[in-house]
């Protein structure tokens, strides 16, 4: 049998199943987030850097305090946050270790895009937190890249 | 819209400082505005925080990645015997394709193409008993010509590629308990590949990398919170006991490092989980 009848397969598999994929639907303004979030990563993508599959999206509200996802990190790995908003918003990301320390440097953000890298030292969870400073309630995906 | 490579050199440049593996090249004109975050989290922020397994649970190859930089891992050192396939338990089979797609990573960085075919083939075979699209088994003749002429970075750009239209496919069957199973399977099998990686290139580095504690925490929330009838099965009560030997194994404290022991002790349990998931009930 020809290897074609297979390696989708394989590829199917292996890139979907660490995905929570029966997350609700996504609304207009995650999708439209998402693209966003894809495309700041792409960016980084030619820098070596590949896209993990799977994303966290969501709704920043003002005066919430902040939202956060717990990620697994490697030591020696080199990390990309890529969050994207559907509306501009001026919004705080950063990268926590697991003694509450921040571990990301300051976020270049520009309209609907804010990114941050993190290399860490120490293999284990991290917390990434967004915060929105300023702009109304919009919706936002984040996904991140390593290499 | 800002063209992707003016966004990397802003994004870089704006790093730069704070991350001395951002270096590039200078932006003309960088559009950057720090802005103030948290300094600090509580213990309890941090507990609040979400988890899922789209962000969580790391890929084996993030892990891959990250054990290539310690040592000259010899992935084909790695291989095992095919799977039994013929399963009826669909917990069992969700567990085992796990273990292959962990397989199917190492064969990947192995640059094997039979051993790809191999695993494809015991993965189809699986797959069709949980009802896994068809239509996915028809895409992928770049990808069957990149394998067959070893262009393998270009095999593995042409896999993320693939994802979205995988990824849609899988919505289809909308099983949680399945990927779930899923992820616990490759978890398992990808930690006793590293564990036997690290343990034939030992050092404090590498074998830092076993530990994970916050994700065997968080499997083994998500098999408790498997259905009733999945989380009653014998294999699956089985596995929930020795997880929690394998979440002490890898919970060595902030600072320390695994001894060559410690990776064998996780090997050989990890092990232990791969032989029984694919044992025939």
């Amino acid at each position: 049998m020809k290897l074609s009848r297979f390696l989708p397969l394989l590829v199917a598999l292996g890139f979907a199943a660490p995905v929570a994929v029966f997350a609700a639907e996504a609304t207009d303004g995650e999708t439209a987030a998402r693209i966003t979030a894809l495309d700041i990563a792409g960016a980084f993508s030619n820098d070596g850097y590949k896209i993990r599959d799977g994303h966290w999206a969501g709704t920043l509200k003002p005066k919430e305090k902040f939202v956060s996802m717990l990620v697994n990190l490697y030591a020696g790995n080199q990390y990309y946050f890529s969050l994207g908003t559907e509306k501009p918003a001026k919004v705080a990301l950063a990268v926590f270790d697991e003694t509450g320390k921040k571990a990301s440097g300051d976020p270049f953000r520009e309209g609907e895009k804010t990114a941050a890298g993190v290399a860490p030292t120490v293999s284990g969870p991290y917390y990434v937190t967004l915060r929105l400073l300023e702009g109304e309630a919009t919706s936002f995906c984040l996904l991140y890249s390593y290499k | 819209m800002t063209c992707p490579r003016r966004l990397l050199c802003s994004a870089f440049a704006a790093l730069a400082p704070l991350c001395a593996w951002a270096a590039g090249p200078p932006a003309p004109t960088p559009t950057v505005v720090a802005v103030a975050a948290e300094e600090s989290l509580s213990p309890a922020e941090m507990k609040a925080a979400t988890q899922t397994d789209a962000m969580s649970v790391p890929t084996p190859g993030e892990l891959f990645a990250a054990l290539g930089k310690q040592c000259k891992p010899n992935w084909a050192s790695q291989f095992r015997p095919g799977v039994n396939t013929a399963l009826s338990n669909r917990a069992q089979i969700a567990l085992n394709l796990g273990g292959l797609i962990a397989d199917g990573y190492v064969a990947v960085e192995a640059m094997d193409a039979g051993q790809v075919k191999n695993i494809g083939r015991d993965i189809l075979m699986l797959g069709r008993s949980l009802g896994i699209s068809k239509e996915i088994i028809e895409r992928g003749q770049t990808i069957t010509t990149f394998a067959e002429n070893n262009e393998w970075n270009a095999l593995k750009e042409e896999l993320e590629a693939t994802q979205n239209e995988v990824k849609a496919a899988m919505e289809k069957i909308r099983d949680e308990d399945l990927v779930t199973l899923i992820s616990l399977g490759g978890w398992i099998r990808g930690t006793e590949v590293v564990c036997g990686i690290i343990g034939d290139n030992f050092s404090d580095a590498s074998a830092s990398l076993i530990r994970q504690p916050a994700v065997v925490a968080y499997l083994r929330l998500k098999l408790s919170a498997l259905s009733p009838k999945v989380k009653a099965d014998p294999l699956i009560v089985s596995l929930d006991g020795q997880l929690a030997e394998i979440e002490r194994l890898v919970s060595f404290p902030l600072g320390t490092s695994a001894g060559k022991d410690d990776v064998k002790k996780l090997k050989d349990a990890a092990g232990a989980l791969v032989k029984e998931i694919g044992k025939k009930g």
